[in-house]
Parts: structure tokens; sequence; C-alpha cells
């Protein structure tokens, strides 16, 4: 591994450090779309500073394109407050217009310079170790790296300062206001934050990359726990294991850093999206059959317990008295069995005393709809488990 | 015309995400046939398109993420893989595979006499479908629960309306690029929002606006050199949203700014109104003069409102004295009995 590979790496580990922090807050707080109108309307932010500074990475750039950003919110918020429009509305106006506007000032005036609209949304990753930063004649590393490194030691040190007020304005807005916390604030540093980060990583990994960057890991990380904390660390493990399996996976195809590191945050998704242990697709669909299941069985027990005379409880006649298939009645039938809910004698099935009693906790339960009965059933019974 | 029915299902979003994720179906298409036949790319972009929008569907009714989160993440995720592709084609000893990255950006000018048809196909089409289906999509729009009690199907509505918007926009990607289609599906129709509360008008109206921004932009940027097609459109039609939302007579800007000016002036003047009302009941003869100075403590009082007054004849001048008419007198009266009656 050479140095190059090796500056490459970590640059793309800090920016997905440094977006998977401001990406869990936008996520929790619903605002993830932002963070995509952020990347496509800073465009102009960049080339007005370009025009000013005509290099693509002095520090004035990074200021306008973040105020840019923050305007950005500002008007969405503004349209979203005459209530002409949703909120959703408002982002998919906004940051096309800006957008447009950043290409036509690139058309118009620096078709010639070096700064293209690929370059901005897609960004070249393999390029950032040869942009070093000379200070006073000694190379001390690729500029990127400074910058983001920079950016991501504010963020953490923002995060640490302002941690409880985040969390509480981002779970209880009202509690946070009436603590004496400015939401507003809070809201708007949010704001700043991530469109600084995303000005900082955009000339690294692209636009399109940030937003995955700051959604992915986030995303994948709240199916996971609810913990604020594990959240944060886990998207942060995230992103850094997707940049650096991501780097090996373009290092292989000869392709796009940027594209796969992104593929591997998707196939990360992918993977938690159906394997995730209480919130994954596999998890809800097993978790929805054995609910259906359970309702089954207890519509039969209850039944059993309307119905004393024994034609009514014939094993064949149930089967077409609720109108199930020979399947599910069966496995119905097996699971009370089982559970030494039901005897059956001679073709016909009785409740045992145990299903009796269940069958009456559950009527209790259905009719009061409280809560505390339930608790006691949980410890009795496998239905209302979990 | 298509987007409307986006903007009234809050789904507007979804154009910007569908039209990122078609970006993997059309290098996908391309890696298969190696050619680069705008029907196939545009099929494998329809493909993909849809395969994002329906696990945008399963992430949101499955799990606790949220709509937003959602979209971005599908967004950025397919745009990323196809972006994989599109470079790793590049690598690819292929001399067909320049101009893939046209879709991105999208160019008009590049549009040749079959795409046009293509695209006057498909926009017929949609309208057919679209008059076949008016009710039930209509139905299905606002009152989901009811068109579900009625016996539609609403599954199968929802995957048409959704499916139409996805062939929308892949076919709208070769004209203005990915990323401003967003704004082709929504400005028309968020303008048109504002003009009317009639569905069918609105439909109408977003498709007159959408080709009105189209026309305009692409005559703009034929004007002057170097100058995209998309952008200049989208500016064009963000330029109608500005428009509606200030002129609108009903829900714009500026004319609620003016109704809301009007009434407190309205209510300014009752105030005044009912002031004087209580000064002139302590006197037998309600036309009693009084010095207007007494008034000049009085929060509501102006020049202005005490012109008006004198406009509709509820006060007469008298040099620096003013007096309340019997037809002031009785309008303050019954003002003060309606407010009365509306408190009880």
């Amino acid at each position: 591994m050479s140095s190059a590979q090796l500056e490459i790496q970590l640059i793309a580990s800090l920016v997905a450090i440094a977006c998977a922090i401001p990406g869990t807050f936008l996520v929790l707080r619903k605002m993830a779309m932002i963070s995509d109108a952020i990347s496509h309307s800073i465009l102009p932010g960049i080339v007005v500073g370009f025009f000013i500074t005509q290099d693509l990475n002095s520090p004035l750039l990074i200021v306008l394109a973040a105020l840019t950003g923050v305007i950005t919110v500002v008007l969405v918020e503004q349209i979203q407050k005459t209530g002409l429009v949703k909120e959703d509305t408002a982002i998919g106006l906004v940051f096309p217009a800006l957008f447009s506007i950043g290409v036509i000032m690139i058309a118009k005036n620096a078709n010639d310079v070096h700064l293209d609209v690929d370059a901005v949304l897609l960004g070249e990753l393999a390029f950032a170790p040869f942009d070093r930063l000379l200070i006073s004649g000694v190379d001390v590393g690729p500029k990127s790296l400074w910058i983001i490194g920079i950016i991501l030691l504010i963020t953490i040190g923002l995060l640490f300062a302002f941690f409880k007020e985040l969390k509480l304005s981002t779970f209880d807005a009202g509690l946070a206001a009436s603590l004496g916390f400015s939401p507003v604030a809070i809201h708007y540093g949010l704001m700043t934050v991530s469109s600084v980060t995303t000005v900082g990583a955009f000339d690294a990994v692209g636009a399109i990359l940030v937003v995955a960057l700051m959604i992915a890991p986030a995303a994948s990380a709240y199916l996971l726990t609810t913990d604020l904390k594990k959240m944060l660390f886990l998207s942060m493990f995230f992103g850094v294991f997707s940049a650096i399996s991501g780097y090996w996976v373009a290092h292989w195809l000869d392709a796009s850093i940027a594209g796969s590191i992104t593929t591997m945050l998707g196939l990360l998704f992918l993977v938690v999206y159906l394997f995730a242990p209480s919130k994954g697709l596999i998890a809800v669909m097993y978790r929805e059959k054995q609910q259906k299941i359970e309702v089954s069985l207890l519509t039969f027990l209850l039944h059993l317990k309307n119905h004393t005379e024994e034609n009514e409880r014939h094993v064949n006649h149930l089967r077409e008295h609720i109108n199930w298939q020979k399947i599910r009645a069966k496995t119905v039938v097996d699971l009370a069995l089982k559970n030494n809910m039901v005897t059956i004698d001679n073709h016909i099935v009785s409740l045992t005393k145990k299903g009796d009693e269940f069958t009456s906790q559950a009527i209790d339960y259905i009719i009061t709809n409280e809560d505390a009965q339930i608790e006691d059933m949980k410890d009795d019974f496998f239905l209302f488990r979990g | 015309m298509l987007g409307s029915f986006a903007v009234l299902r809050k789904q507007s979003l979804l154009g910007d995400a569908i039209s990122h994720a078609a970006l993997p179906g059309i290098a996908i298409a391309f890696l298969l046939t190696g050619a680069k036949e705008s029907n196939t790319l545009l099929l494998g972009a329809l493909v993909s398109g849809l395969i994002g929008t329906f696990w945008i569907r399963g992430i949101i009714t499955k799990t606790h993420l949220k709509s937003d989160t959602a979209l971005g993440l599908i967004l950025s995720l397919f745009f990323g893989f196809g972006m994989l592709l599109l470079t790793f084609i590049q690598k690819q000893p292929n001399a067909n595979q320049a101009g893939l990255d046209k879709y991105l950006f999208g160019q008009a000018a590049t549009l040749v006499e079959s795409d046009v048809w293509l695209m006057a196909i498909v926009t017929g089409l949609c309208l057919i479908v679209l008059l076949l289906f008016w009710k039930e999509f209509k139905i299905l729009l606002f009152d989901k629960d009811y068109a579900n009690t009625l016996g539609f199907n609403t599954k199968t509505i929802d995957i048409l309306i959704t499916s139409f918007i996805v062939l929308a926009i892949v076919l709208g990607l070769q004209t203005v690029g990915v990323v401003l289609m967003s704004a082709m599906l929504l400005a028309p129709a968020a303008a048109a929002r504002q003009w009317t509360n009639s569905l069918s008008m609105m439909v109408f109206l977003a498709a007159l606006f959408g080709a009105f921004s189209g026309v305009f932009g692409t005559a703009i940027s034929a004007a002057q050199n170097n100058l995209s097609t998309g952008p200049v459109i989208v500016i064009v039609a963000s330029v109608f949203v500005m428009f509606s939302f200030i002129f609108s007579p009903n829900r714009g800007l500026l004319f609620r700014q003016i109704r809301f000016i009007k009434n407190r002036r309205d209510l300014e003047l009752h105030k005044t109104l009912s002031f004087m009302f209580n000064i002139a009941k302590t006197h037998e003869n309600i036309s009693h003069p009084h010095t207007i100075k007494i008034l000049n403590n009085f929060q509501g009082y102006t020049k202005g409102t005490l012109k008006k007054l004198v406009d509709k004849n509820y006060v007469t001048l008298n040099g620096n004295m003013w007096s309340l008419t019997q037809e002031g007198f009785e309008t303050v009266s019954n003002l003060y009995n309606q407010q009365l009656k509306k408190d009880e």
C-alpha cells in the first residue's frame, strides 16, 4: 500500500466520520432531504467564490458555499411558512433553481477554467493526494486532508459542547424551548455544520457521495439501535467501513472511488435492512406472520369457547366454519395442541383448563383493553410475548 | 401534468429520487447491450426507476425510517452505484460509451426526431390513461380509504400512477437531466396549484405552464450561446412559480398582504368609531361636538381614519371639532351588538 493509497483511505474515512455526525441528526429530525438540497445548491456559492478568488481550495469558497447552504434552508422555510406548498415541494423548488443558476454561471463565465459540474457533483478522490498543502515549502500532506480534518475537529468539538442541547431539541423541541435553549439556533447551527461539511467534502468525494455518507450510515444505524450515542458510533463505523472497503472495490474494478463507496454503503444498508434483528425486513415479516398465526389461534379458541355443541367442534366442521385453508387450520390446531390448550378426542376438539383460562383472559383484555392484564399474560402465554 | 399528482400526494421529492435512481438502469442497459440505443437505455432507466420507487415504498412501510430518509437514501445509493458503473464503462474498450453522461445533465439539442416521436407517443398515452382513470385517480388522491371502501383496487391504481410518473421522468431525463428533472415535475404543478382549487384546472394549467417554460427556456438558451437548455428551462419555471406565489388572486402573497392591511385598517376604523360612540353616548345630543384633541390619546386614531369616517358620513368635522352623525351612531351601536351576538 503506497502512501497515496493510505492518504486516500484516510481522507475517505475522515469524510465519512464528518458526514456521519450531522447525518445522524438530520435523519432523526426527518430532514434528510435537506442535505440533498444543500449539496446541490451550494454550487452558486462555490462559483461566486471561485470568481472572487480564482482558487478552488480557498477558505472563502467554503464560507460562501456554507452561506448558500444556509440560504437554501432559509428559503425553503420561508416558502413553507407561506403555507402555499408543502415542505418537500419547497425543497424540490428551491434547490434546482439555485443549482440552475450555478450551472448557468459556470457556462457563461467559467467555461475555460478548471471548474465543471461533473467535478462538483461527482468529485474525484483519486486526485486528492496530488493537491498538496505546502507550508513554507514543506509538504505536510494533501490539502483536502487538512480541510476535512479541520472541519471534523470543529464538528466533534461542537458535538461535545452541545450534545445535550442537540439531543433535547431533536427529540423534544418544545421542552428544549421551554428550558431556554433556542431550537432555532440549534437548527441553524446544525444546518451550518451540514453545509460546511458538504462543502469541505465535495471536492474530495462529490456532492452525491456526501448525501449518501450522511444518510446511509445513519439510516442503517437507526435500524439497529435506538440509543443516540450508539447510533452515532455505529454510523461512524459504517461510514469508515464502507469508505475503506469501497476504496478497495474501486481499486479492483478500476472505477470511481466515490461510486464504489456509495455502492458499499448501499450493500451495507441492504444487509441491515434485510437482517436487522428487530426492525429488519425479515424480522418484521416473520413477526407479522407470527402475529397472524397467533390471532388465528385466538380466533380458534374463542370459537371453541363459544360453542359447546359437539358438531360445532368437529375438526372438519371447524375448517369450513372459520373458513380457513387446510394447511392454516392444521398449523393452528397443532399449535394449540402443543401448548396444551386443546385436546382432540375422536375428532372433537375441546378446550383444556389452561386453554379456557387463557381464552377468558384474552376476552377480558379485548374488552377492557387494559395494559396491566396483558402484562400478566405475557408471563403465562407465548401469544403476547415480544 | 403528472406532477400535479405528485405535488398533491406529498411525494414531490420522489421525482428527484427517481431521476437519480434511473442512472444505474441506463448504465446496466448499456453494459448488457453494448449499444447506445436510446430505447433500450430508457427501458433500463424505467426498470431501475421503478425498483427504486418500490424500494422506497418498502422502506417506508416496513421500517420506522421516514420517507425523507428513504428518498435520500435510495437517491444517493442508486446514483452512486450508477456512477460506479459509468466509470467502469468508461474503462471498457468500447467506442460507443461517449455521451452516456449526457443523461446526467441533459441536452435538448441532442434529441433526434425519433426521440421526439417517442415522447409524443408516451405523452399521448399518459393523456389517455389519465382521462380513462380520471375518477379513480381523483378519489385515490383525496380520500384513499373511501376509494378502498368503494371497491377500487387502490394498489393497482397507485402503481399505475407511480409508473406513469416514473415514465415521464425517465423521458424527461434526456431533456433537462437528472438534477433538474424534479423541478420540471414540481414547478409547473406548484405554480398551477396557486391559481385554482380544482384538480382538472390544475392539471391543465400545470401542462400549460410546463409547456410555456419549455418553449421560453429553449428560446432563451438558443438565443444566447453557451447556455444549456435544462437550467434555463428550470429557471423560467421557477420564475413562473415565484410569480404565482406573489400574484395569484386567492392564495398569493401580495393579495394576502393587501387583505391583511385592509382588515387592520377596518379594525382601527371600528376602534375609533366605538371610542367616539362611547363619548357621544354620555351626551344627550349624539351630535354634540367634541374637540379632536381628546382623540389624540387614543391608539387607533389617525388623521386618515378620521377622514375615512367623514367620507363614510359617520362623522362631521367642524374646524377642530367633530361630532357623530345619526348614521354613524347607529352603525356603531349595531357593530357593538353584532359583536355581542358573536360572543354569545
